[in-house]
């Protein structure tokens, strides 16, 4: 079933008289489950084509269709809820809440969305668990490595079952044995809660774990290949 | 949740927000302390005003206030006097005599009025007779072949019977005032002389004394050295009531002193019989009735009403109206007291602002990361918002606490600006002032910091919410 549709999207801007076609004509559809990775070189329009699909960019022009919601007819507030409810992201630095412990960093979505504290522990304690930190729920992001970041916003991404995760370079700070970590714990996420995560990398580590490869190369996919169990 | 994250986004950078909350704390104890130094004094003033001065209530002969004439009486005095008798809350009145009149000594004269009052009845309304100085005599208890009079420490000085004399326990005194000892042996050649005003007792010590030490110790020597000659006689003179002038000499008793100079200045207490007898008064011709309300009862317009609907021919006045500062005072002191902290907090606010449009400009991406992943722009503004308040409450608690502390402490000890008493007692208020504060006013300030801090947050929160997510998780 297809999740993401996108048609004939479009994003430029203009620098000074310089107009820079950041994502140029992309048509392009993900069926849900999907683990895929959009790669290319720096410049190619991964993290900004990765933004339209987030609802945190505009497209100058096209369509992006969004687990059924057209993502141009939705306000800003509506945007907000929507990415709150269907989508969580990974960010290339992590970006945690430096005040908030790993635990509170986990459930910060789900309070955002209002639930109850027993299903919050819950779902963070189990999430913990499956990303390798039970034993550091109390300390603060800076007392962790980088991986042990990057898992923390790994969890707290999928802490509020999202339809979607969207990795805007998850690996790019990381060392091999954090990466591997990282895209294992993803990999079985995948598979156990059925969520559909798209990367956008130029790390050949997590390429090799993805089951489907879009390259992009000056805005417009240049391929697009299916693997099989991926590997 | 968002309090939460407030609360501990305020302890980020720790010695930025404690240099903010000490900025507050200091202000906050700044204005508390002048607020309550401003209300001990109101209190004070009103206290004086009510309890020594003129009562809650005055009834007096409308013709009276347009021309101070004896023969200008409340009429009709008994049935006046049963009212009061049998109405709750105006049972506690005294009746009072007055004639203006000239008080003569050899030493001087000056103007006043005699208050013929009946003691027993008046110490029920005014607490003039606790003001008794000390070694000023009684409050009509001596009997004396003349008859008594109470005047005040001021009238006494005018009248010049209030001397100056430099005794062995005057420097014993003066020793436990912690004057150093090598002054008091500059004052010995002066032992037992005695100056008859302060005109000539002055310059005996300016030659003994250098006048930096008169600058320190000279207050505490004039008070312990001058005493007053009760049993002095003073002659008053007169328009008796057959329109002739009289005269009566009476006998000094008592010497009081209140904290309003112009009240003792303008006033001295005989016994309302022996006014009478001097003056042909009638024995119950009295010109004012003066009501202090009990604890309970201190609606004085309601009272007056009541009165002034018994005998409508007659002027009933509350204490606001014979006293109308004291009574702007009792009723706008509290919007002054809010208007010194708004003043106050309105300046701190700037450095508020400040610390917080520094603190959103540090964590942009942060705040743009919020956002991207689901927090709407209502709870990114209540976050600053919270953090604005927490701040500036922070200050404020710990600064209310202190100020309500230095309060308590000077309120017991009183603080003491007996240097420039005489401008104080002038125009009525107390040398030694008791600060003090209601409860209600920190209730009062703590709403007040809460609005500023919302009021505060307005600007940093808009600076947040015009951040694009996209734009602020480029921000490196």
């Amino acid at each position: 079933m297809k999740v993401i549709e996108i048609s004939n999207l479009h994003k430029t801007y203009s620098e000074s008289e310089l107009e820079v076609r950041a994502v140029d004509g992309i048509t392009l559809d993900f069926e849900e489950g999907e683990f895929a990775a959009i790669v290319g070189p720096s410049g190619s329009g991964k993290t900004t084509l990765l933004n339209m699909i987030g609802g945190l960019d505009v497209p100058t022009s096209g369509e992006v269709l969004v687990g059924g919601s057209l993502m141009s007819e939705l306000k800003d507030s509506e945007l907000t809820d929507f990415r709150l409810n269907n989508i969580g992201f990974v960010f290339q630095a992590y970006n945690l809440i430096p005040v908030l412990t790993v635990k509170e960093n986990t459930e910060f979505v789900m309070r955002l969305q209002g639930k109850k504290d027993e299903e919050c522990e819950k779902r963070s304690n189990e999430l913990l668990k499956a990303v390798g930190l039970e034993e550091r729920i109390n300390a603060r992001p800076v007392k962790l490595s980088g991986g042990q970041q990057q898992r923390v916003a790994v969890a707290r991404a999928l802490a509020a079952k999202p339809k979607f995760v969207l990795a805007d370079e998850p690996t790019a700070n990381l060392d091999s044995k954090s990466t591997e970590t990282l895209l294992e714990i993803m990999e079985r996420l995948n598979r156990e809660e059925n969520i559909t995560f798209i990367f956008s990398t130029h790390d050949a580590r997590v390429v090799k774990k993805a089951r489907r490869i879009i390259t992009l190369e000056d805005g417009k996919i240049i391929n697009d290949v299916r693997k099989n169990g991926g590997e | 949740m968002i309090a939460s994250i407030a609360w501990k986004n305020v302890w980020r950078n720790k010695s930025r927000s404690l240099v903010v909350v000490f900025a507050i704390t200091l202000g906050t104890i700044a204005g508390v302390f002048v607020a309550g130094m401003m209300n001990g004094w109101v209190a004070q003033r009103i206290d004086s005003v009510i309890y020594t001065e003129l009562g809650h209530l005055k009834i007096q002969n409308p013709d009276y206030l347009i021309n101070e004439e004896s023969q200008y009486s409340l009429p009709d005095i008994d049935s006046i006097l049963a009212f009061c008798e049998t109405t709750p809350g105006l049972e506690n009145y005294t009746t009072r005599s007055k004639i203006v009149s000239m008080a003569t000594t050899a030493g001087g004269s000056t103007g006043v009025v005699l208050k013929g009052i009946i003691p027993e009845q008046e110490k029920r309304v005014s607490d003039v007779y606790l003001k008794i100085l000390p070694n000023g005599g009684d409050y009509f208890e001596t009997k004396s072949k003349l008859p008594p009079v109470v005047i005040s420490g001021k009238t006494a000085e005018q009248l010049r019977i209030k001397n100056f004399k430099i005794t062995q326990q005057v420097l014993d005194s003066l020793t436990r005032q912690e004057v150093p000892n090598e002054l008091l042996e500059k004052l010995k050649p002066l032992i037992d002389t005695r100056f008859d005003t302060e005109k000539k007792f002055k310059p005996a010590v300016q030659k003994v004394w250098h006048p930096n030490e008169i600058r320190k110790h000279g207050p505490a020597l004039m008070r312990t050295a001058s005493y007053l000659k009760t049993r002095s006689k003073i002659t008053f003179s007169f328009t008796k009531q057959d329109g002739q002038i009289g005269y009566q000499t009476f006998q000094v008793c008592g010497v009081y002193k209140t904290t309003n100079t112009m009240f003792d200045q303008m006033n001295a207490f005989v016994k309302q019989e022996d006014l009478a007898y001097a003056t042909g008064m009638d024995m119950n011709q009295f010109h004012e009735i003066s009501i202090v309300l009990p604890e309970n009862t201190k609606d004085a317009n309601l009272l007056k009403n009541r009165l002034a609907q018994k005998f409508g021919h007659l002027n009933v006045m509350t204490w606001k109206e014979l006293a109308p500062d004291a009574g702007m005072m009792a009723d706008f002191m509290d919007v002054y007291y809010y208007m010194i902290m708004g003043i106050i907090f309105f300046a701190l606010a700037f450095g508020i602002i400040n610390t917080m449009l520094m603190s959103i400009l540090e964590r942009i991406k942060e705040l743009g990361m919020l956002m991207a992943i689901g927090m709407k722009k209502k709870k990114v503004f209540q976050m600053i918002m919270y953090e604005t308040v927490f701040l500036t409450l922070t200050g404020s608690l710990i600064g209310m606490a202190l100020g309500g502390l230095l309060i308590a402490i000077t309120g017991t000890t009183g603080l003491n600006f007996s240097s420039v008493a005489e401008g104080f007692e002038a125009v009525g208020w107390a040398a030694i002032v008791y600060p003090s504060i209601e409860t209600s006013f920190f209730i009062g300030v703590t709403f007040l910091v809460i609005i500023i801090g919302i009021l505060a947050s307005i600007i940093p929160a808009k600076k947040a919410l015009k951040l694009k997510p996209v734009e602020a998780l480029r921000i490196e």
